[in-house]
């Protein structure tokens, strides 16, 4: 008989190798003759494109105002109950979590094989590229819900600063809104899906409307002790998990294994907790395994029509509606864009200014282990909590005059009694070596003894950091790639030190000894290698100079009327904060200004 | 066109899981984990039809082999049993059973074994006596680990990556043992502690279904007693 539980769609298995990149014979070739288009009789009021954080939200928004939504989604449908593998342990299934074949053994299974279903580093069929000299990944999500159904939930607002970059220290841009135009939609968005919290009144994290956080686990009140000798801030972390019943949705039950998806919807993901139940409004209709290919205006320099291929029968197929919302995640909202040419937009759609692509920016990440010998032989209990750290540090050197880098970051914090699994204990055994009886015996001892502190900083957006079309590489519908060039500047460089400093501090502080402390100038030793933390964005920029920025301060294409984008493109900075909750708000507030403005009959 | 998820799909089946975990926690005060119960295991199963498992990937000698190493690497002592209790050998035959390239590295790893028994002294690897099984053993750990110890520089990336993929292949700069041996060692471990034994060696004790989360006092006494900075 075999294995009830084998692979999962999405995740893990033995892949086939990558299909080679396509190549068309004498360079790019947009608007190829389709032999046999089908297009809708339908016009939907608005067309959403993705279902993450931002489609969610608009999704959820619009349908709420009685708006009908056609929502394209690349990738497949959720059925949580299904495809989740929340309680599982290593041992229900034959692999015990390696997946088919051993594929965690090859790397070919990169988030473990229970992780919720959510996309990959390398698509197949769909390649990108990256420039000679830049190093860039880019995970890209295929499913209802996209990366928010495993995404770590860290949920914080961006501070009243972080608005005003260029007024602050000369660097990048100020963006056209301010903390409070967006703070209410903070509080709608942390009212809805339901965010931890506790009320600090520190400047660099802005107070929220909160959920009752779950109290520090034992190794994090002496990582609270540290901080606080030290001078740095540890205060409850602020996660989109409910711990109080919310909307029909039940209290976090602490198993601790959000990143697999939660049946009960206790956290948050754009797929359970706001598309499944906009499909109760009757105004929702999903086309899923559908890839956009292309936005089509008329020329007046209107939104008309979005063009995908539907994947189960590779037939194109167009749809046509009163507005677009783009939310496919920064990146692929940039190549739609650029794909979307016409003799009105010779560079791309709502690119006339030419900054669609420009100012791409990810997240400054460094990440230290300790082995602490005061955690050593502490009483066994339950860690798991919710998952991950249940305090964090907010940046506490924002108003320090003469930093050597500007800007800062936030530490994320790891330890506990963790659960299991293949590879759990691997860094154990390459440090004490050897086997049998006596490698068994430290690693029962250490188990429970080791903390991790992760910097997310904020980077500052350069001219070498942008994404544009591949010249010759297309995906396997024929349509063209991205190509990636990234460069992080002496200002990431030397924040990444500062974290490695602040971090051998706190574990020396706790009488812990540091574990791989290594800082080559080496992408991936030194400072995350560019695209890793997953936080790309910025690359459609809001603005409200026309000439710099393709988006104005609703998201709004300056261009084109009916055009909005949704996800965290219109960025015009990167600050420490994870960028999700402010997708959320921003995507919030552009929906609320799209019915205001489809009801006034201006799109 | 694909039809929605189903309308009430989405509706039932959580109503469905709602009562399920409800149901569980009545009966047991906890999730059933194990709702892994009736999860069918293809091992435990063949196991119980023939009392013995056949190997998919392995001759019997060589199933012998991986037999013995799992009992030497990770022993039973006075807290639990030995990876071999565990299971590692039939998880090495089943992921090498679903690839090639894993089952060419024991077969090969086990050749290696055996030639290199039969030059200090004549037989297999799996005949030989336990000390002389130590003692290769011994030889291959020192040289892994040593070399592990030089290589570990290269290897920070994937401390610092984090969250970044975890590619386990050796490095090619070892010997063709001394690989094996990390190879081996690698699988038998994990096979180990993702098993009920394991479990229970550690000592892990989350995911639980909880109303709400609590510290025991006594676990934090624990830790900030043991504080350099103080108990204050």
């Amino acid at each position: 008989m075999p294995p009830l539980i084998n692979t999962a769609p999405g995740i893990g298995g033995c892949k086939p190798p990558l299909r080679r990149p396509l190549f068309l014979a004498g360079g790019m070739c947009l608007n190829s003759p389709v032999l046999e288009v089908i297009r809708s009789p339908k016009v939907y009021d608005v067309v959403v494109i993705g279902s993450g954080a931002g489609g969610g939200a608009a999704v959820q928004v619009l349908t709420g105002k009685g708006i009908e939504v056609a929502l394209l989604e690349a990738g497949p449908m959720l059925d949580p109950e299904k495809d989740y593998k929340e309680h599982l342990l290593p041992y229900h299934v034959d692999h015990r979590g390696a997946g088919e074949g051993g594929a965690h053994y090859f790397g070919r299974q990169p988030w473990g094989f229970f992780r919720a279903p959510n996309g990959a580093w390398e698509l197949e069929g769909e390649p990108y590229t990256v420039a000679p000299g830049s190093e860039f990944r880019w995970f890209r999500s295929r499913i209802l819900g996209g990366r928010t159904n495993h995404y770590g939930r860290i949920s914080l607002r961006f501070a009243d600063y972080d608005f005003l970059p260029y007024s602050m220290d000369g660097l990048g841009t100020d963006w056209p809104i301010t903390y409070d135009d967006l703070a209410p939609y903070y509080d709608k968005a942390e009212s809805f899906i339901g965010v931890t919290g506790s009320i600090e009144g520190i400047r660099s994290a802005p107070d929220g409307i909160f959920h009752p956080p779950p109290p520090p686990k034992a190794h994090e009140h002496l990582i609270k002790q540290t901080c606080t000798h030290l001078g740095i801030p540890c205060i409850p972390m602020r996660r989109a998990v409910i711990t109080r019943p919310l909307n029909g949705r039940a209290a976090c039950h602490y198993c601790g294994q959000c990143g697999r998806g939660c049946i009960t919807a206790s956290n948050y993901a754009s797929s359970q907790v706001q598309i499944l139940p906009a499909l109760k409004t009757g105004k929702l209709k999903i086309f899923d395994q559908a890839m956009a290919r292309e936005i089509l205006s008329d020329e007046n320099g209107r939104v008309t029509a979005v063009s995908y291929i539907d994947k189960k029968t590779r037939t194109e197929r167009q749809i046509r509606c009163r507005v677009v919302v783009l939310a496919a995640s920064a990146c692929e909202s940039t190549r739609l864009l650029l794909n979307s040419r016409s003799s009105r937009f010779p560079q791309g759609l709502s690119n006339n200014s030419g900054v669609v692509g420009r100012f791409l920016m990810d997240t400054v990440g460094l990440g230290i282990h300790g082995y602490v010998p005061a955690l050593e032989g502490m009483p066994h209990y339950d860690t798991d909590g919710f998952s991950g750290g249940h305090v964090y540090s907010p940046w506490w050197e924002w108003d320090k005059k003469n930093k050597e880098f500007p800007r800062g970051y936030h530490i994320e914090i790891g330890g506990g009694f963790g659960m299991p699994g293949v590879g759990s204990f691997q860094g154990q055994v390459n440090r004490i070596g050897g086997y049998g009886s006596a490698l068994k015996k430290r690693i029962r001892d250490e188990y429970g003894a080791f903390v991790y502190f992760a910097g997310r900083g904020e980077m500052i957006p350069n001219n070498l950091s942008y994404c544009e079309l591949d010249p010759v590489t297309v995906d396997k519908w024929g349509i063209p790639v991205l190509r990636f060039h990234f460069k992080w500047s002496d200002y990431e460089w030397k924040q990444a030190r500062h974290m490695e400093r602040t971090f051998v501090d706190l574990i020396e502080t706790m009488g812990g000894k540091v574990l791989g402390h290594r800082s080559p100038r080496v992408d991936g030793k030194g400072i995350s290698v560019p695209g890793t933390i997953i936080h790309e964005l910025g690359t459609v920029r809001m603005g409200n100079d026309p000439r710099s920025s393709a988006l104005n301060q609703y998201c709004q294409g300056h261009e084109v009327p009916n055009l909005f984008v949704a996800d965290a493109a219109p960025f015009v900075s990167n600050p420490d904060k994870n960028p999700t909750l402010t997708i959320t708000a921003l995507a919030w507030r552009t929906s609320d200004y799209i019915a205001e403005e489809m009801r006034k009959g201006h799109v | 066109m694909s039809e929605p998820g189903g309308r009430q799909g989405a509706k039932v089946s959580r109503r469905i899981l709602l009562k399920r975990i409800a149901v569980a926690v009545a009966s047991t005060g906890m999730l059933d984990l194990a709702s892994g119960q009736h999860v069918h295991k293809a091992v435990s199963h063949q196991k119980e039809r023939t009392g013995e498992y056949t190997p998919q990937a392995f001759h019997a000698g060589e199933y012998e082999t991986l037999q013995r190493l799992s009992k030497l690497i990770v022993p039973a002592d006075d807290h639990s049993g030995s990876a071999l209790d565990a299971g590692a050998p039939e998880f090495i035959d089943l992921l090498s059973s679903q690839n090639e390239e894993l089952a060419d590295i024991f077969i090969s790893g086990i050749f290696w074994l055996d030639r290199e028994m039969g030059r200090r002294q004549a037989g297999r690897f799996k005949d030989a006596s336990e000390e002389e099984q130590t003692r290769l053993l011994d030889d291959l750990a020192a040289e892994a680990d040593g070399a592990e110890e030089a290589l570990r520089g290269s290897r920070a990336g994937v401390e610092y990556a984090g969250f970044m993929d975890y590619t386990a292949r050796t490095d090619r700069r070892l010997g063709p043992g001394a690989r094996f041996f990390v190879w081996a060692r690698r699988l038998i471990v994990d096979a180990f502690y993702t098993s009920d034994i394991g479990f229970e060696d550690v000592g892990y004790k989350g995911n639980q279904y909880l109303t709400e989360y609590e510290v025991p006092q006594e676990a934090i006494d624990y830790v900030m007693e043991r504080s350099p900075l103080g108990t204050a």
